[in-house]
């Protein structure tokens, strides 16, 4: 509104000073004195002062006077005054000039402009409610606020997981050792960034993951997160009778309806269930092979369960089996891309669509951003 | 805010409009209205483009990245002085600030302008409407400022950390204060030959405001030379460089203008050089503007990338002077003959000034669009450099300075050379006796280099020779002298000051150049060099955190005769917004001369490629051109309106002729 109020107002301004010369009485003009005259005058005064000084002779100044003199005469032949403007003419003249103003700018304004577009200084930006902005803009917003004051703590608390959750890991991993570093150790910090450090190493439990799982136990004894990693850990270490216990105690330690506990038996299941996946015999099995053989063997499993997927899409356990395949050999681009393919399949809105991400989530596999 | 500066900016292309055409039709028949309308539509146009820059100015000042120009240019963590001048560190906010400039100065003339004849003003102004029309039609087709960005983002890529400098806050306005100021003469003369008005008085008016542009385009030159001198981290302080020497063209045709629009206001002659240098002096502006704004100069190619800028200031550029050179074609027959002089005589003199400074002109035209047409024909790259205008221009521009100090001495209308050269003489001798003392004093194997700063001193002792014998020095009581000395027109001052500051920088050049003393090592924190008779050490490097940088600096001390004289600070610097590394340089004053260190790559072990000059008289090339805007500003103040007042023929020594 406050832009249509200035932008009216700047056109006024704009005829008006067109218009306001046309106002004028013509009496106040025609009779004028040639500027020329005064510059010529004037000229005939230097050349006096000059002679009077001594810096020019008398004859000098003698020529110079009469060459002064000419041009005196060709300008006064030249002098004559303004005519009053012819009213007809006059009046259309004015018309279209005034009127060219507001025909010209607004329509060129009307191509080039954005006129609804408020100003965006970045302060204000920073300030206004989050309403429902992406959360590129959020963390945006967060880091900007982080780089002007770096010594609040808990803004790099607020900002790690949502590192973790738009997959930027290394900026998680920072955040997170921020936090610990200004508000000391923490279960949920050493365990969040155990989990970002997973992430980082694309689904692997590395040692350094371990230990911060391990310092987060000793904070937070029974945190859900640490002991069902930590399992994973020993799983990936082909150590699976072990995961197993240490599953099977977290789904006993864990109160009813624990996500932990949760994600716990479906690993469990996972682990256990002949046939659907290496149990404890094939397992062991595969332990007995050369570590080369051992790889072909689990590629070529991986590659058969892709396969059956292609042809048979609907399987949403087949599906969270093949991103956690991925995901264990450590190929984390094809699991995201197994993910995709599988929220596809399975249609973007439904409920297995949706468990399947939320499984993906647990195991650390995260959708690419979209860009 | 930001719609509101880009509507004003649209309203000041409706008002271009109105100016060109209003007034000008107005004066054609006579009519007085209209031509009362150009001065307030200038005075408005003015305003509205000034809210336009204030507009965005306050776009870049709060980091309103909403706005595609400041997204593009600018970074919240920039320091404040950067985001302002960050307004024209780019294409856009460029050609902004030079319509901005180019309305200004039409409002200028029509506040100053209340003693010109009304058509000439009218004209003047609708001349000026036309250039103004074509840049803002230009801005708003093919790089409007104030396009938007919706969803904005939230942080800006920063603007070019070459720019981030204060050099920026300053270099610019002042060249485009004097590239634009060239508009008004421009305007002055194209308005003259459409109104048939060219005599002594047209000059006398065209005057204040080619010597203005050109005080700001001596300025403007010389602060980018400075700072390419301690940015770009070469040690160099002039690189014949096309963007360079679209600057300096003009400076050269402006500079003849100045001296050629002085005879005609004194004699009513030089009529056809001083009109045609006026449309001259503001082509090469033009094409100045040209070069670097199309893209042309850093590449042929890159004109193919946004073909659309370049073509339409091509278009402009063409429409322009060739409508003026046609106008001038049309109406030469027009030009009278003014007074007539001798060939010997201040008129002659200034004659063979101009001829001097439009081939010189001529010469960097060739040197800098040769390569370029090359390119764009052959494709074959080749480099005009150095060589070729240290030989062209440097051959042309000695004669010319050798015959500097005649110009002042000289009568008008007829001169005694014989006697100009006695008054010269003891300047000669002092010429003489300071080349002889560099030859034995400081270098006997450079006989080329003591010459030429004593050419130098020749330049400098005969502008003060001009005052000297004006106040009557030796013939005079000291009283009578001091008076006189006082009492001298301030043009006459403007002038020998502007002529000695020509002196200085050619001392600066020549010392520079000839003496200076280049070191390039390996060197270790704790290490000292011997160089130029001193003693430099490397005293440590230490990291340090600008606001939006990060850099080593490597911390040195000058020693001379075994005190320390002081630290010069040199870096590597390297922005981190746009991963992009430059060089600082460290220096050292020390009277009119100057210590350089550039630091060049680390290696491993800790030892750094160091670059360390000795430049002696440098501060000179800059305090030159400081003079000589100071005998411009003098120039300018003086009120008092000049005549030439011609010699009487002398009554010569005939020789008895046989009867």
């Amino acid at each position: 509104m406050l832009f249509w109020i200035v932008a009216t107002l700047l056109t006024l301004m704009a005829c008006l000073s067109v218009l306001v010369p046309f106002l004028r009485r013509p009496a106040a003009v025609g009779v004028m004195t040639s500027p020329d005259l005064a510059i010529y005058k004037d000229q005939l005064a230097e050349v006096e002062r000059d002679l009077s000084r001594g810096l020019i002779g008398r004859g000098e100044a003698e020529q110079a006077r009469s060459e002064i003199g000419r041009r005196i005469l060709r300008a006064s032949e030249r002098a004559g005054g303004a005519t009053v403007q012819r009213p007809l003419w006059g009046r259309a003249v004015t018309a279209a000039a005034v009127l060219s103003i507001p025909l010209v700018s607004w329509s060129v304004y009307a191509a080039t402009g954005s006129p609804g577009e408020p100003a965006q200084p970045l302060q204000a930006r920073l300030q206004e409610s989050p309403g429902n902005l992406p959360v590129e803009d959020l963390i945006a917003r967060a880091e900007a606020h982080l780089r002007t004051d770096p010594s609040d703590s808990r803004g790099w608390e607020v900002l790690a997981p949502i590192y973790l959750r738009v997959g930027r890991t290394d900026d998680a991993v920072r955040a997170y050792r921020e936090a610990i570093d200004r508000l000391g150790s923490s279960g949920i910090r050493q365990s969040g960034l155990g989990e970002a450090l997973i992430a980082q190493a694309g689904g692997t439990v590395t040692a350094e993951a371990r230990e911060a799982f391990e310092q987060g136990l000793q904070a937070a004894p029974g945190d859900g997160k640490a002991l069902f990693f930590l399992a994973l850990a020993a799983a990936q270490e082909g150590d699976v009778a072990g995961a197993q216990a240490q599953w099977q105690a977290l789904k006993a330690d864990q109160p009813a309806g624990s996500p932990w506990s949760e994600a716990a038996n479906q690993a469990l299941a996972r682990i256990a269930q002949p046939g659907r996946g290496p149990g404890a015999q094939d397992v062991q099995d595969a332990a007995a092979l050369s570590s080369a053989e051992r790889s072909t063997m689990i590629e070529g499993m991986v590659a058969t369960l892709d396969a059956k997927l292609r042809d048979n899409p609907r399987d949403p356990e087949g599906w969270q089996k093949l991103v956690r395949s991925y995901a264990v050999l450590g190929r984390q681009d094809e699991a995201r891309e197994a993910l995709r393919r599988g929220m596809s399949a399975l249609g973007e809105t439904t409920r297995d669509a949706a468990a399947l991400q939320d499984f993906a989530r647990s195991i650390n596999v995260l959708a690419s951003v979209q860009p | 805010m930001i719609e509101a500066g880009h509507f004003a900016l649209v309203l000041a292309l409706a008002l271009a409009l109105v100016q060109s055409t209003v007034p000008i039709v107005g004066s054609r028949i006579n009519d007085a209205r209209m031509m009362a309308v150009a001065a307030p539509v200038a005075l408005v146009s003015f305003a509205l483009i000034a809210l336009a820059f204030l507009a965005l100015t306050w776009a870049y000042v709060t980091s309103d990245f909403s706005v595609v120009n400041v997204w593009e240019n600018s970074h919240s963590q920039k320091p404040m002085l950067f985001k302002i001048t960050g307004t024209w560190g780019n294409h856009e906010g460029s050609m902004l600030l030079w319509v901005l400039i180019l309305a200004l100065f039409s409002a200028l003339v029509a506040v100053f302008g209340r003693n010109l004849p009304d058509q000439l003003k009218a004209t003047v102004l609708a001349v000026q409407g036309w250039i103004a029309a074509a840049f803002l039609l230009f801005i708003l087709v093919t790089s409007n400022p104030f396009a938007r960005l919706v969803p904005a983002p939230f942080e800006g890529q920063d603007l070019n950390p070459i720019l981030q400098d204060v050099g920026l806050a300053v270099h610019p306005p002042l060249l485009y204060l004097g590239y634009v100021g060239f508009s008004v003469s421009f305007s002055f003369a194209v308005a003259a030959l459409i109104e048939k008005r060219i005599d002594a008085a047209w000059a006398r008016w065209v005057r204040p405001w080619t010597l203005a542009a050109w005080i700001f385009l001596t300025g403007g030159i010389a602060m980018g030379s400075y700072w390419a001198y301690y940015e770009l981290g070469w040690g160099g302080f002039w690189f014949w460089d096309p963007v360079e020497n679209a600057s300096f063209m003009p400076w050269l045709s402006g500079t003849a203008l100045l001296h050629s629009a002085l005879v005609m206001e004194k004699r009513s002659a030089l009529k056809i050089w001083t009109v045609l240098l006026a449309i001259l002096t503001f082509s090469l502006s033009l094409l100045g503007t040209f070069l670097v704004r199309s893209g042309v100069l850093t590449s042929v190619h890159a004109f193919a990338t946004d073909p659309t800028r370049g073509v339409f200031i091509l278009g402009i550029l063409t429409l322009l002077v060739g409508g003026a050179l046609a106008l001038f074609a049309w109406r030469a027959h027009a030009l009278t003959a003014g007074g007539i002089f001798q060939p010997i005589s201040r008129e002659g003199s200034l004659v063979l000034n101009n001829l001097f400074l439009t081939t010189a002109t001529a010469t960097v035209l060739i040197g800098t669009l040769y390569p370029l047409l090359m390119e764009a024909l052959t494709g074959d790259k080749i480099s005009v450099g150095a060589p070729f205008f240290n030989l062209t221009f440097g051959s042309l521009m000695v004669p010319l300075l050798i015959a500097v100090p005649f110009g002042p001495l000289l009568a008008w209308k007829r001169g005694d050379l014989y006697a100009a050269a006695q008054r010269l003489a003891w300047a000669l001798g002092g010429a003489i006796l300071v080349a002889l003392l560099i030859m034995l004093f400081v270098d006997r194997t450079m006989l080329f280099a003591a010459l030429s700063i004593g050419l130098a001193a020749w330049l400098m002792l005969g502008a003060a020779t001009d005052l000297v014998l004006r106040s009557g020095v030796g013939s005079q009581p000291w009283s009578v002298v001091r008076r006189r000395l006082w009492g001298l027109p301030r043009s006459a001052k403007g002038t020998a000051l502007a002529h000695f500051g020509l002196g200085v920088t050619v001392v600066g050049i020549v010392a520079t150049v000839a003496f200076q003393t280049e070191r390039i090592v390996i060197m270790k924190p704790g290490d000292t060099i011997d160089f130029a008779g001193r003693q430099l050490r490397f005293e440590r490097v230490e990291p340090f955190a600008g606001p939006n940088y990060t850099e080593d600096q490597a911390r040195f001390t000058l020693i001379s005769g075994n005190r320390d004289v002081g630290t010069l600070v040199a870096a590597k610097r390297l922005y981190t917004a746009r991963q992009m590394p430059t060089t600082e340089a460290g220096i050292l004053t020390r009277g009119f001369s100057q210590a350089y260190v550039a630091l060049g790559d680390p290696s491993g072990d800790g030892s750094w490629v160091v670059r360390a000059w000795w430049k002696p008289m440098v501060t000179l090339i800059w305090l030159g051109p400081c003079l000589m805007m100071a005998g411009g500003l003098l120039s300018i103040s003086d009120r008092r309106l000049r005549v030439g007042a011609p010699a009487r023929r002398r009554s010569q020594p005939v020789p008895a002729a046989a009867e």
